[in-house]
């Protein structure tokens, strides 16, 4: 019990540490952990969701779109990381790289399901319609499919932030982790304390996603969610689910 | 030169120089000769041991969610709270959470910190893919197992279980690859594991052929996990297959 | 939710990573571990009870694990040997549980981390006879030191110390915080590392904390910072690449190691006990550790395999 109440002074403290004025506080640390994982979360939508929306929209490549995000899920991000910096050397580079292999497949295969999943009946009025696939992938399909292109999303921003996590036992020295993996300097209330920053920031995090689902899902896809009793629970991570 | 001799040490060159170890002075991506070397000390029962650590986990796992399923299949009530408590624990990343179990007395820097950390990643998938196979079941399918007269015990392990399989073994499948891959970090407060070596590729230096061993290892067993319980689900329900053809 | 729609490929990929385990399973059938010692129960150590050595974890710890470890099993001894512990407080920590008997510890960790004794020693016996009074009290006995110390000492690539005149820590007073450092992330908050720097010479210099000692070598080999914090036992320091940064004042101590043993351990194994591990000790030179730093730290060697080699070429084992 005593070290957790060390942990919390610690936090209230902002990660001061007596012995080194100089040492970087918690805010500076969380900041920059929100930095590095809003950019690998960036760089892995830019990747993904358009490779996934597209090979969805046009039904190709199911398998591969379907279980790459299965291999990603197999790979330890301890070893993406130290291969990363055994190839790239150490930094920021790698551990974004790291960040984007691990999650872009996730966002990649939400997308797929999403789009692919979407109604065919609603796409052939469209067609009928006269929209062209661009219009439809775009005003149909991807408002249809929010609720699973958002289980990607934020699948892959809790990732991200392990991840960003890990990387400081990977040798790189930023955010909350640069902490964690310090314990010499800190002793363990200062790696609790760390590790509660981590956990609160990757639930914030999650919880911030949520909200702009819920903005985001259309109205009549929300009613019908309800009605099938599957209302999508903004405080619930979700994650597609493959049935074989 | 006696006098010499008695003092100082006779220092071996320990191995020919540098020409037998060649490939790891330069960190060559894979030396042979290291693996062979280091199979039966070090890579087998780091191996063994990450498979000790996932079934464990993956067990304690699904007995958890399998009983909150059953609850919350026959009340309501109880699904919201458990998906929004297991939804938090899956959100908190694994290093914070290994690290905020061990102060708990009873865990410290051991394989049980690491066991209770991998058991609370698994169960909120464990948990939504039982309940959610048995909420799938047709309502006609209930209804026409309780018109042969099944209770409703019987008609939940004989009917609605097994047709729920296919959905229960694919969140087996994302719970244990899940797992795999996660207890490489674990080692990082336990000296278990395939996250062994790799913690000690990093320490020396990023040692790539052990890294690119432990890691190939770590997702070769995720890998084949995952098509030992396809195997699984198809034997357990030939009726799927079936119907597929 | 969604259907898988593939069905032939997971098969294939599951016959293949199946052919690659089980093959892996064969092979290691028909190799046998090497952990437990096979020698002859003969020698002053046989019928004694057994005794479990610990070390910490990083390679110079495993290597004089194992020289005990390997030196007293050739003398008829029951030895286990629990490898990377970890830091020296949970090390030290093992032994006044009783889950080992001895471990090897430097003598200025003994001062300022077991002891706690902040004070700068005035030598390397000053060091190791405080540290030995402290542990006497406490029921174990620190026996004789190396002649080899693994202390920090600043280091500069040779043409960087030519270009400005380096060749005490003294002289980074005059470039300030254009002096790049990079060291192990505790180096900022120990008296052995910045605070020293700061408080005995003047000098503060910019800090780039680094996770391990092999990414430390890489800042400096790739130019990402001027100087780095090296140990002097480092297999890299062979190389004569770099200079090494005199401390005149001696802020980072002295780290001869030594033995730690229960008085327990000493006095059920007879004398002859600690006269075995002395025998190794003595033979502890820097070249020596060095070289077997070199092949365990380069050569990747293990340290059981480099220790026998040692032991044997001396006649100890």
């Amino acid at each position: 019990m005593n070290t957790l109440l060390d942990a919390l002074r610690f936090i209230a403290h902002n990660g001061a540490l007596p012995a080194d004025p100089g040492a970087p506080t918690l805010v500076h640390l969380t900041l920059q952990m929100l930095w590095i994982s809003g950019a690998g979360i960036a760089i892995s939508l830019a990747v993904g969701l358009p490779i996934g929306a597209w090979l969805g929209h046009l039904h190709r490549f199911s398998f591969a779109a379907i279980n790459v995000s299965n291999v990603g899920r197999a790979l330890p991000s301890l070893a993406v990381l130290a291969i990363g910096d055994a190839i790239l050397g150490i930094g920021i580079t790698v551990t974004e790289v790291a960040l984007v292999i691990l999650a872009a497949p996730i966002v990649l295969t939400n997308a797929y399901v999403g789009i692919a999943g979407v109604d065919p009946e609603i796409v052939d009025a469209a067609r009928g319609m006269g929209m062209s696939g661009w219009r439809i992938l775009w005003r149909v399909e991807v408002p249809l499919a929010i609720p699973l292109l958002f289980a990607g999303i934020r699948t892959a921003a809790v990732y991200v932030v392990a991840t960003a996590t890990i990387a400081s036992l990977a040798g790189y020295n930023g955010g909350l982790g640069y902490i964690i993996s310090d314990e010499q300097s800190y002793h363990l209330s200062g790696v609790l304390g760390a590790a509660i920053c981590v956990a609160g920031l990757a639930l914030l995090v999650e919880g911030v996603l949520a909200l702009v689902q819920r903005a985001l899902t259309p109205r009549g896809v929300q009613l019908e969610n309800e009605v099938r009793g599957e209302e999508v629970d903004p405080l619930v991570p979700v994650t597609a689910v493959p049935t074989p | 030169m006696i006098a010499l001799a008695a003092t100082g040490p006779i220092i071996p060159t320990f191995g020919g120089g540098s020409s037998s170890y060649a490939c790891e002075r330069a960190n060559r991506l894979f030396c042979p000769g290291w693996v062979s070397q280091n199979w039966s000390s070090v890579l087998w029962p780091a191996l063994r041991q990450h498979v000790v650590l996932s079934v464990i986990a993956v067990a304690i796992g699904f007995a958890i969610s399998f009983g909150l399923a059953l609850l919350a299949y026959r009340r309501r009530a109880v699904e919201r709270p458990v998906i929004l408590l297991t939804g938090i624990l899956y959100t908190i990343p694994s290093l914070a959470l290994f690290e905020i179990l061990v102060p708990i007395k009873p865990l410290g820097l051991s394989a049980r910190t690491a066991e209770v950390a991998l058991v609370s990643y698994s169960l909120l998938i464990l948990f939504r893919n039982i309940v959610t196979g048995l909420r799938d079941v047709p309502d006609d399918v209930r209804e026409a197992a309780r018109g042969m007269g099944m209770t409703p015990r019987q008609s939940l392990w004989r009917v609605e279980l097994p047709l729920a399989l296919p959905s229960i073994i694919a969140g087996v499948r994302i719970a244990t690859v899940t797992v795999i891959a996660l207890a490489t970090v674990a080692s990082y407060i336990c000296d278990e594991g395939l996250g062994v070596p790799i913690f000690q590729a990093i320490q020396d230096g990023v040692f790539k052929t052990e890294l690119i061993v432990a890691g190939g290892l770590a997702v070769a067993l995720a890998l084949c996990a995952d098509g030992l319980l396809v195997l699984l689900q198809r034997a357990l329900t030939p009726w799927s297959r079936a119907r597929a053809r | 939710m969604f259907r898988n729609t593939g069905r032939g490929l997971p098969a294939a990929v599951v016959a293949l990573a199946l052919a690659a385990v089980l093959a892996a399973c064969g092979s290691s059938s028909s190799t046998t571990s090497s952990t437990t010692s096979t020698k002859a129960a003969s020698g002053p150590g046989a019928g004694k009870p057994a005794v479990v050595i610990g070390d910490k974890n990083f390679p110079e710890e495993n290597i004089l694990g194992a020289l005990y470890a390997e030196a007293l099993r050739a003398k008829g001894y029951k030895v286990t040997l629990k490898d990377n512990i970890g830091s020296t407080e949970l090390t030290y920590k093992a032994l006044t549980s009783g889950q080992i008997g001895m471990f090897p510890e430097y003598i200025g960790n003994v001062l300022s981390v077991i002891a706690g004794i902040t004070a700068s020693p005035k030598s390397a016996a000053d060091a190791y006879n405080q540290g030995k009074s402290y542990l006497a009290k406490h029921g174990y006995t620190l026996l004789p030191m190396t002649p080899f110390a693994d202390s920090d000492v600043v280091i500069v690539k040779n043409p960087y110390a030519k270009a400005h005149g380096l060749a005490s820590v003294v002289d980074l007073k005059k470039l300030g915080k254009s002096f790049k450092v990079a060291a192990l992330p505790e180096f900022a908050t120990r008296f052995a590392g910045l605070v020293g720097l700061r408080k005995d010479y003047g000098v503060v210099p910019s800090f780039v904390p680094l996770a391990t000692s092999a990414l430390v070598y890489q800042a400096l080999d790739s130019g990402q910072v001027q100087g780095i914090d090296a140990f002097t036992t480092d297999p890299q320091l062979k190389s004569g690449k770099y200079t090494l940064l005199s401390d005149p004042k001696g802020i980072f101590g002295y780290e001869n190691a030594a033995p730690i043993v229960s008085n327990k351990v000493l006095a059920a194994e007879g004398p002859q006990f600690a006269d075995t591990v002395n025998a190794v000790s003595a033979l502890l030179t820097l070249p020596a550790i060095q070289q077997m730093n070199a092949a365990v730290i380069l050569d990747k060697q293990s340290a059981t395999a480099v220790a026998d080699q040692f032991l044997k070429a001396n006649h100890l084992a």
